[in-house]
């Protein structure tokens, strides 16, 4: 049931998160929002860092290179998900944002790219992101 | 409408792309070290790609409030769950639960218009297209996988008994 509300207060986050950017754009404009929501989060996710003494970032240079550029992309992410909700709405931008990011995640998986153990693309995945499309056009259409 | 809909799209794209990365990192950095990192890079990406746009205007904050310094602790209570619900749920059941929950949110903001976005009212149409796509997230991330376990238990029961009373 904790893990429930977990997950469930995480998904909240994530919408609340592009909405408050959203909103924070149409005052400050989008590259202002995106630059401080970043800044204030990195400042916070530091202070804990030295607050519970998490020495683990001496392990970066175990890492492909290519692997710690990941947090680059929230740039243009932030700014797509904004351009998105002042667009097409909350609802639509959050629900194409999702059906790119599993598609793009079960494409490779089941190339195997990036060192991720190969699974085999199956039928009820393809069944999955034909629901959702499915569901995109029901919403808009 | 089009450039909205190509700008999700794009955002998906490199939101799946970034999880891949982010996890490689986890695995040797663990949570605190990573989300640090990952934050701070998307503030320095952040700044350059602002400044390349807007030039110093970037640093104009004519309208500042008090709270848009703090909105991006949301995003600390995101990894705080995110990582929680994981370690209770296991991936698969967590993450389906956080889409539903984006897309419920997301249903529930729209309708409401809170912060002063537009408002989009709320329709049984609107509800029908969340739940086909809820749906269709549930097919993607449990499909095939209940009957991999059962091909699993299938082959284990069959070891069992081949070596059963030897």
């Amino acid at each position: 049931m904790k893990g429930i509300l977990f997950a469930f207060l995480a998904g909240t986050f994530i919408t609340l998160q592009g909405v408050a950017n959203a909103r924070i754009s149409q005052d400050i404009g989008s590259w202002q929002a995106a630059t401080i929501t970043q800044l204030t989060g990195f400042i916070a996710a530091l202070l804990i860092v030295l607050i519970v003494k998490d020495k683990k970032w001496k392990q970066f240079k175990q890492v492909r290179p290519i692997y710690l550029t990941g947090g680059s992309f929230a740039a243009v992410v932030i700014y797509g998900n904004i351009y998105g909700i002042h667009s097409i709405g909350v609802t639509l931008t959050i629900a194409v944002i999702l059906i790119s990011q599993l598609s793009i995640t079960f494409l490779i998986d089941g190339k195997g790219w990036f060192g991720v153990m190969k699974k085999e693309m199956k039928l009820p995945q393809f069944i999955g992101i034909a629901m959702m499309i499915a569901g995109v056009v029901i919403l808009k259409f | 409408m089009l450039l909205g809909l190509f700008f999700a799209v794009i955002a998906g794209l490199l939101v799946g792309l970034q999880n891949i990365f982010n996890t490689r990192v986890n695995d040797h950095a663990g949570t605190w070290s990573t989300t640090a990192l990952v934050l701070g890079l998307g503030f320095l990406a952040s700044m350059t790609l602002g400044l390349v746009f807007e030039g110093t205007e970037l640093f104009a904050l004519h309208n500042m409030k008090t709270w848009f310094w703090f909105s991006g602790l949301i995003g600390v209570g995101v990894v705080v769950c995110l990582v929680q619900g994981t370690k209770l749920l296991g991936p698969t059941f967590a993450i389906s639960i956080v889409l539903t929950s984006q897309l419920g949110s997301a249903l529930l903001w729209d309708s409401a218009g809170w912060f002063g976005l537009e408002k989009i009212p709320f329709t049984a149409q609107q509800l029908a297209g969340v739940l086909v796509i809820i749906g269709g997230v549930i097919v993607f991330k449990f499909g095939g996988v209940s009957k991999e376990k059962r091909e699993v238990r299938k082959v284990k029961t069959h070891m069992k008994q081949q070596t059963a009373g030897r």
